[in-house]
């Protein structure tokens, strides 16, 4: 009995709950140091994007395996942005001390695979995932306003589509 | 530019360890209010974009580096990128989480969000070698 306490206590410790408040407060906060403080640009506005800097490590990497010349930001010209792989590692990290991890089989793969594909090229299409178009407007970037209003009303007609599908 | 990539590394490690602990998703907060009225990850994205409004000008005066200008944007610009937001927002809900979502499911196992990152990785290639260069030769 006393060790299961002792495991709560610790899971309490090292794996604190957080609201979604706090999480968008965090992240805006390191979106905004990592541009403004340590050399995440140009662009601007590029603190966080998960769709733009893993672009940029995977056609920096094929520009160094190939002799392709993809697209790199200039920001990861020198050396690539590493976002991606710190969102794993994070996460993992954070799975593994509360318990959450969990191998889970993929269902419907083919879907999942092609989803992802249309997500990265909308994302690079309006030069930003939702993280980016978000904040791109926060700056004060039209552009990324209409990005983002955009990515709304896609997620309004979506969840309504899922919605009638449900329903029937 | 190394300074960027390991502040980059450090910035991802910490986000992905908050949004793992709140399960933070950016497509997710707008999608719950509509089917349950649920604010918690509505909460979040509104947080962020304000906080980044009030970070930016607070940044500038901290001695970091001022936001430049963004100017008008093109017409032609702004159908593209209302087109690529769109599609973001659309599929992004159909796959169940926006990219930094599916990066976290994929971190604590979830099998479905590793196939869809290696779609979203081979989804940057395509449109560097195909999907942009076609758009290209379209428009004038």
């Amino acid at each position: 009995m006393e060790n299961d306490t002792r495991v709560a206590t610790s899971r309490h410790t090292f794996a604190p709950r957080i609201t979604g408040l706090q999480a968008g407060i965090v992240m805006a906060v390191a979106a905004v140091a990592a541009g403004a403080f340590f050399e995440v640009r140009p662009p601007e506005a590029y603190g966080i994007c998960i769709a733009c800097h893993g672009r940029d490590l995977i056609t920096w990497s094929a520009n160094r395996l190939t002799d392709s010349r993809l697209t790199v930001a200039p920001a990861s010209l020198v050396f690539p942005l590493l976002t991606v792989v710190g969102v794993l590692i994070g996460a993992w990290v954070a799975a593994v001390v509360s318990g959450e991890f969990r191998w889970r089989r993929p269902r419907k793969p083919l879907k999942k695979f092609v989803y992802g594909v249309l997500v990265m090229n909308g994302a690079l299409l309006a030069a930003g995932c939702s993280i980016r178009l978000l904040l791109r407007t926060s700056a004060g970037d039209l552009l990324g306003a209409a990005g983002f209003g955009a990515m709304v009303i896609g997620v309004v007609l979506a969840t309504f589509w899922l919605r009638r599908m449900a329903l029937r | 530019m190394t300074v960027a990539a390991v502040a980059s590394l450090v910035v991802g490690i910490v986000i992905g360890f908050v949004g793992q602990r709140s399960r933070m998703c950016f497509v997710g907060g707008i999608r719950d209010w509509i089917l349950a009225r649920d604010t918690f990850l509505l909460k979040g994205l509104i947080a962020f974009g304000l906080v980044a409004w009030i970070a930016f000008p607070l940044s500038e005066l901290a001695g970091g580096a001022p936001v430049g200008e963004f100017g008008r944007p093109a017409v032609t610009d702004l159908l593209l990128t209302v087109a690529g937001g769109l599609g973001v927002g659309y599929i992004s809900v159909l796959a169940n989480g926006c990219p930094f979502r599916q990066h976290v499911l994929a971190a604590q196992g979830s099998g479905g969000s590793f196939v869809y990152l290696t779609g979203f990785f081979s989804g940057a290639i395509l449109f560097h070698i195909v999907v942009s260069p076609a758009i290209l030769s379209i428009l004038p």
